[in-house]
């Protein structure tokens, strides 16, 4: 499989057997993704095919896959943003006959309370609601053709902590029904916990086949990654006491007749990186549209309030944070304060752009095929890192950073981490708004929790995952 | 680009051979209609000469569809913008015989630009501060427009003796020179190249023009990014009214010299498959332009030496027009994407098959 001059996949061969969880591991861009989206009919290979019980599938043909039984969830849900969450199961999933939205709302409630899952308020619209919010609706789409086959790619990611334990008892129990289900991950731990054969692709090619048995998290780190040395996580600066780089004052907003953001107050200094803990969904993204300047708060203040003092890189990446059909070194441009360095005189200096780009590209180790691609060309990992290069090229007095490690490899992870950590090494500040408490434990000082739309400090006592869980529940005393 | 071009040149041989089945059946010879239709627009300087003169509003016009169409924004008002432009240029002409005639033309010009600019300032207005769509709004001010030019050809411009229903002439000095008489050639050309490289310059190198193609591709990632859309918008539809305006008060001053209904043959309306053919190109447009205006020209030809109905052109328009849509899959995803799921403001990666997000 090739994606203009990019090479994804060569001749790989995979298997997954009925009655077993087979994990797919591997970096991003190493071709997981599109590996998926060939079993489920959604790309045509150049060469090979699927097969199901020993049947050939039409190649490149997602109806022939969807009739056989192969539904996949997607990484990036795909849901139509203006219709409610019921229209969107009823199209995709639930009920393609008859389309009785109120029985489809009914079997999906059903569905949700045997995994645990939280459903949005009847008839609210897909545009309003989180990721993590949108991929557990993806799941509920898959399940509900009782698929033969569940591909799966990154569920995980962005399910909550208590979310997680039904999702993989579903998954075992979905397993005891002899279905074939393909979990994509590269949550290494994951993969070893409930999958019994694992295949791991590097740079489009598969390098091991192994069960969970003869394995190891650090042997199949390895495999993954190959030969390059993976830097250590730095260690949690001390709070520090710099000036005060970014202070929000009481921001209220109310959507929908409900407060999302309540009274928020929080201050980042020069030089620490701050967290905010908390489950998704309770009024993260609306404040960190809020301090981009996207959205007006009904009421509180954000400082600084130039433009190019903060770079924002937004959780949702491929929506907010990039243009996709634009080249990447246009992409950078977007950055308010890369503007207005690269055109001060209403002229772009695009010769200026484009060498900044290549040194970018370079430094952040993006592979692509160079700053002239469009960033769709880009795998996942590498548009999160491109957005993490553009925020440090901006030289902001602070960087808000939204679930930036969601879906990143190992290596990945560890870039982004560190390039922060060097940012607030370098005085700058960091505001790191996080569903994933063992990044904010391994990089914040100090942490913040933010529920139902209110934000309190914690104390250094709190820096637990048990006494932190329960503040993120809401239980403030 | 190569390729895009080799395509354009691949579509337009397929449109060819259609056509020329088409003709077959009609029991005329398709080799002596394409030699009467090349006759009709490149046989002679004269022909050629007003096969340039035909395309000149096109070009304008289409202009003004590319500009906006690079930041999603519909215009589909072009019609109705060249002709308040044009009755700008129209009500100020007569009494401008006292001036000299570079001033005089230059005011047309200008007379022309604002008329067109209100026109489509007031569509980004309706857009960027009350969401009323851009497509309902423009092609609605086109009947407005038209109806307008209508009453004033019927009473406040008309001519001194009230017998037609048409505009007093305009001064000698507002007149347009036609330096290449008998030809109607005219400096308007140069203009509309002019224009050309300027939308050229500002969509591909300048700030606004990076912020208008953001916008066009990603509405709500260029707002998350502080790009100002509602300034934007009314900015260029502004422009993109003021392009076509001009279109209007070129063919006042150098052409018919006064106003009449049904003064625009649908310029406007061309215009968008101009600038779709042209891939948005500022340049291409100059080319897309002159080739329909040879179409519009020869066809006069086609019809007086073989005996063709002139709707044939018609036809072999609507033909080259799907058929260079056709070969550009991507360009046309994108601008179908966008007209009919701007809901969603934001384009997810395409993929083959995959469910498009809406």
């Amino acid at each position: 499989m090739r994606f203009g001059r990019t090479l994804a996949l060569e001749r790989v061969d995979f298997e997954a057997a009925p009655g077993r969880i087979s994990a797919l591991v591997g970096e991003n861009g190493a071709g997981k993704t599109t590996l998926m989206n060939i079993i489920a009919g959604r790309l045509r290979p150049d060469l090979g095919e699927v097969s199901l019980d020993g049947a050939a599938l039409r190649r490149g043909s997602a109806v022939s896959a969807l009739r056989a039984g192969i539904a996949a969830v997607n990484q990036s849900p795909m849901l139509f943003e203006r219709f409610t969450w019921e229209e969107n199961l009823a199209l995709g999933g639930f009920d393609l006959a008859g389309f009785d939205l109120a029985a489809v709302a009914a079997r999906s409630r059903a569905l949700a309370d045997k995994l645990g899952f939280t459903l949005p308020p009847a008839g609210a619209t897909i545009e309003q609601r989180s990721v993590a919010e949108r991929v557990r609706l993806e799941v509920l789409r898959a399940l509900s053709f009782d698929p033969r086959v569940l591909i799966l790619d990154e569920p995980t990611g962005v399910l909550a902590p208590a979310e997680l334990a039904p999702f993989l008892e579903l998954l075992s129990r979905l397993r005891a029904e002899g279905r074939v289900i393909v979990l994509i991950t590269h949550k290494l731990a994951e993969a070893i916990a409930v999958a019994d054969r694992i295949t791991v692709l590097r740079q489009g090619r598969v390098v091991a086949r192994t069960t969970a048995a003869e394995t190891s998290e650090s042997a199949l780190a390895r495999l993954m990654i190959g030969e390059i040395d993976i830097p250590p996580a730095p260690s949690a600066p001390a709070a520090h006491a710099g000036a005060m780089a970014l202070s929000v004052e009481d921001l209220s907003l109310d959507r929908n007749r409900r407060r999302v953001l309540d009274s928020v107050r929080l201050d980042v200094r020069a030089g620490e990186i701050a967290g905010v803990a908390g489950v998704d969904g309770n009024g993260q993204t609306e404040l960190v549209e809020v301090i981009a300047g996207a959205r007006r708060a009904h009421s509180g203040r954000v400082s600084p309030a130039s433009a190019a003092a903060i770079a924002v890189i937004p959780e949702n990446r491929d929506l907010d944070g990039l243009i996709l059909d634009m080249p990447i070194w246009e992409n950078l441009l977007l950055a308010p304060a890369l503007r207005e360095r690269f055109a001060p005189h209403r002229w772009l200096r695009r010769r200026a752009a484009l060498e900044l780009c290549r040194a970018l590209l370079a430094r952040f180790r993006i592979r692509a095929p160079g700053p002239e691609a469009m960033a769709a060309a880009l795998s996942g990992g590498n548009r999160q890192r491109l957005e993490v290069a553009r925020a440090i090229a901006a030289a902001p007095r602070v960087i808000v950073a939204h679930n930036i490690c969601r879906g990143l490899d190992l290596a990945g992870t560890a870039d982004v981490h560190r390039a922060l950590a060097e940012f607030a090494a370098a005085g700058g500040a960091v505001l790191l708004i996080s569903s994933d408490l063992d990044e904010l434990f391994a990089l914040c000082g100090r942490i913040f929790v933010m529920s139902r739309g209110r934000v309190r400090e914690t104390a250094p006592a709190d820096r637990d995952p048990a006494r932190l869980g329960m503040l993120i529940a809401g239980n403030w005393q | 680009m190569l390729s895009a071009i080799g395509k354009s040149i691949a579509a337009l041989a397929l449109a060819g051979a259609i056509i020329a089945a088409v003709v077959a059946v009609l029991g005329a010879s398709p080799i002596g209609v394409f030699a009467a239709l090349w006759e009709g627009a490149f046989g002679s300087w004269y022909a050629a000469a007003d096969t340039i003169v035909k395309a000149t509003p096109l070009i304008f016009t289409g202009l003004a569809v590319a500009v906006a169409f690079s930041g999603a924004l519909w215009n589909i008002g072009a019609d109705g913008q060249l002709l308040a432009g044009a009755i700008a240029a129209g009500a100020i002409g007569p009494y401008l015989g006292g001036w000299p005639r570079p001033a005089a033309i230059i005011l047309m010009l200008c007379a022309g630009a604002i008329g067109g600019a209100i026109w489509g300032g007031i569509c980004g207005w309706l857009r960027a501060r009350r969401d009323t769509n851009e497509v309902i709004s423009t092609i609605m001010m086109n009947f407005v427009a038209a109806q307008l030019l209508s009453w004033v050809v019927h009473g406040p411009l008309i001519e001194a003796s009230g017998a037609y229903p048409q505009s007093m002439a305009i001064a000698p000095s507002a007149r347009m020179y036609l330096p290449l008489e008998p030809t109607r050639l005219n400096p308007a050309i140069v203009l509309a190249i002019v224009l050309a490289l300027g939308c050229y310059l500002l969509l591909f190198h300048s700030r606004a023009g990076f912020e208008l193609r953001a916008m066009g591709r990603n509405r709500r990632a260029a707002a998350f990014h502080r790009i100002p859309i509602a300034r934007l918008t009314i900015a260029v539809l502004a422009l993109s009214g003021a392009l076509a305006g001009i279109g209007g008060a070129v063919q006042v001053s150098a052409i018919t010299h006064r106003l009449y209904e049904k003064f625009s043959p649908g310029w406007g309306f061309e215009a968008i498959a101009v600038a779709l053919v042209a891939r948005l190109n500022p340049f291409g447009i100059i080319a897309a332009a002159i080739f329909f205006g040879a179409l519009d020209n020869g066809s006069q030809a086609m019809q007086r030496i073989q005996g063709v109905s002139p709707v044939l052109v018609q036809v072999i328009q609507g033909l080259v027009i799907m058929i260079l849509l056709a070969f550009d899959t991507p360009a046309w995803a994108r601008i179908r994407g966008s007209l009919f799921a701007r809901a969603r403001d934001s384009a997810p990666p395409i993929e083959p098959g995959a469910q498009a997000d809406a």
